[in-house]
């Protein structure tokens, strides 16, 4: 009996110095995670010799990037117990980037194209910089990035002037240098006599035309980020609103655009990124990311296997 | 001279968004901010009908006592429940903001304090009316105020991070509240609770701010110093408490958003 009980004390013993082990490591590996996963501050490194290659002003490291989703929605407090009980996760992984490594350079204009879903909004966000990935890294620096989404952060029921203010202070302007640039701003936007109006009653082409006027104000920007926005507006404010682009960039600015037209990314961009269900699929021309953009009819592997090997040989880097 | 400019910018956002709240609020009545005047005056008064005889002995100046309690109980209330919600309304925003997220949070419950502002004016003839005679004990209010900002700041931090992930708290919370009301001694004197009760209100975050409140105006002294520690602790428990939870999930917040 006695050496029963000593046998059984024993295996209780290594159970719980197992377990504590299996602990122990655990946090240390996600301590180690972590650490991995910070967002650095670029360096801005200056290439010796050759003065014409800008230095680099954004880099993506085998960025990751996984989202928890629920996988069975419960309809019930009694089913989400019973779940708990049984000890049952709700919760599935969704890897929304996989593996994404590029670089951008100062002054380059950067066209993103893929299928809805494809990870270029959360791309996006992890360079903004309002995202950190689950592992790899984004190096950017996160003060010089303006990113500018179609109609979002207004007020509906603010006025148009409020609305410049509220977004203005929002992004990062002062209060100073929004006064200075407020007539400069509603003139840009075509609103003069609408501003005193509450946003609700614009029209959606003029709350978008008012987005990019304020983001676009002055030179403040250093790496702007526009998501669909250069195809909004009629055709004269597309125009326009090229042209201010076209500035920005002679300014120096470096700019990323994502865009469903690839006519625009074409007449636009030096630089194309294809990315698709997460997976970076080609970069390099803009022209030769496009032409292949368009080949694809939505059944990846048929054209990985058909014709892709040799295309992102010739079209990465 | 850039941390200077930094927190110059803070507060403009702070100034920005507040002025948004507040133009929202009244956006669609006619009387628009005397609202907050008139609110914490009407129900004062429909307080004192119902309940200034039942409790006629052991509360003097019934209107005072309870005008204290309300002006306190709805910087609270308001501002942990509209911070609640902060980051969730402006999900949009929250991906282009530059300086940290807690300003969302901060403006909701700094709106709350203007609005506290305002219905302070609603004491102002109340006062008058009940003879209530301040002395210089009055300038330690801010102080009181002070600590409470410091705490509904802390809680709301904390309830805004829940509700991004537990849409439900909302409904809780409200449940919560009006349990948290009966427990704050709004109109009725604490002396008159069972012997258990009257440690769980002396001990209620709230009721301490109330009870501060009530000896600084109605007594002309400040309350003992026991409550004055009790109050601190939960003030800068609830705020370093809230602030690390904030921080410590502010990755997955945005992810969730």
């Amino acid at each position: 009996m006695k050496i029963l009980a000593v046998i059984l004390a024993l295996m209780i013993l290594a159970e719980v110095v197992t377990l504590l082990v299996y602990f122990i490591k655990k946090k240390r590996t996600r301590k180690k995670r972590r650490r991995q996963t910070a967002i650095n501050l670029l360096k801005i490194e200056y290439p010796k010799g050759e003065p014409e290659v800008k230095p680099v002003v954004i880099k993506a490291e085998q960025v990751c990037m996984d989202f928890s989703r629920a996988v069975n929605e419960y309809s019930s407090v009694k089913e989400l117990v019973i779940r708990a009980v049984k000890g049952q996760s709700n919760k599935g992984i969704y890897r929304a980037l996989n593996d994404i490594s590029f670089e951008i350079r100062k002054g380059e204009v950067v066209g993103i194209v893929g299928t809805n879903g494809a990870g270029k909004s959360t791309l996006l966000k992890i360079v903004s910089g309002a995202l950190r990935p689950t592992s790899g890294k984004m190096l950017v620096n996160k003060q010089k990035v303006q990113i500018l989404t179609l109609g979002t952060g207004f007020d509906m029921e603010l006025t148009g002037r409020e609305n410049v203010y509220l977004n203005g202070a929002i992004i990062g302007y002062e209060k100073s240098f929004i006064d200075e640039h407020y007539e400069q701003i509603v003139e840009f936007a075509e609103l003069e006599g609408f501003m005193g109006e509450k946003v609700k009653n614009y029209s959606s082409g003029m709350v978008s035309r008012l987005g990019f006027a304020i983001a676009t104000a002055g030179d403040a920007a250093e790496i702007l980020i526009l998501d669909e926005v250069l195809s909004v507006g009629d055709r004269l404010f597309q125009k326009k609103s090229l042209q201010r682009v076209k500035e920005m960039i002679h300014g120096g600015s470096t700019v990323i655009m994502v865009s469903h037209s690839t006519k625009t990314i074409r007449d636009n961009c030096s630089k194309a990124i294809w990315i698709e269900k997460g997976h970076l699929i080609a970069q390099g021309e803009a022209r030769q990311v496009c032409d292949l953009y368009e080949k694809y009819d939505g059944n990846l592997e048929k054209q990985m296997g058909a014709q892709m090997g040799e295309m992102e040989i010739e079209c990465v880097e | 001279m850039r941390q200077n400019s930094q927190l110059k910018q803070y507060f403009f956002v702070i100034k920005e968004l507040t002025g948004r709240e507040l133009k929202r609020k009244y956006s669609r009545s006619k009387l628009g901010v005397i609202w907050s005047v008139l609110n914490p005056l009407l129900s004062m008064i429909v307080i004192s009908l119902v309940f200034s005889q039942m409790f006629k002995r052991a509360i003097e100046n019934f209107p005072v006592f309870y005008l204290c309690g309300n002006v306190i109980w709805s910087l609270f209330t308001t501002g942990t429940n509209t911070a609640m919600t902060a980051l969730v309304d402006n999900k949009q925003m929250l991906i282009k903001v530059k300086i940290p997220m807690q300003v969302f949070v901060i403006s909701r419950v700094y709106t709350a304090f203007v609005n506290f502002i305002y219905s302070l004016i609603a004491f102002i003839p109340i006062l008058i009316v009940f003879r209530v005679r301040l002395n210089w004990i009055i300038l330690f209010l801010p102080v009181v105020v002070l600590l409470e900002l410091l705490f509904v700041t802390g809680l709301s931090m904390m309830l805004s991070v829940g509700y991004v992930f537990f849409g439900d708290l909302k409904h809780l919370y409200g449940i919560a509240l009006t349990l948290w009301m009966y427990l704050s001694a709004l109109f009725y004197p604490v002396n008159s609770l069972p012997g258990i009760m009257v440690t769980v209100v002396g001990n209620n975050p709230v009721y301490l701010f109330i009870d501060g409140m009530r000896w600084i105006v109605l007594e002309g002294s400040l309350q003992p110093w026991t409550s004055f520690v009790k109050m601190v602790i939960w003030s800068v428990g609830a705020y370093l408490i809230g602030s690390w939870i904030f921080r410590k999930n502010k990755n997955k917040v945005m992810q969730k958003i």
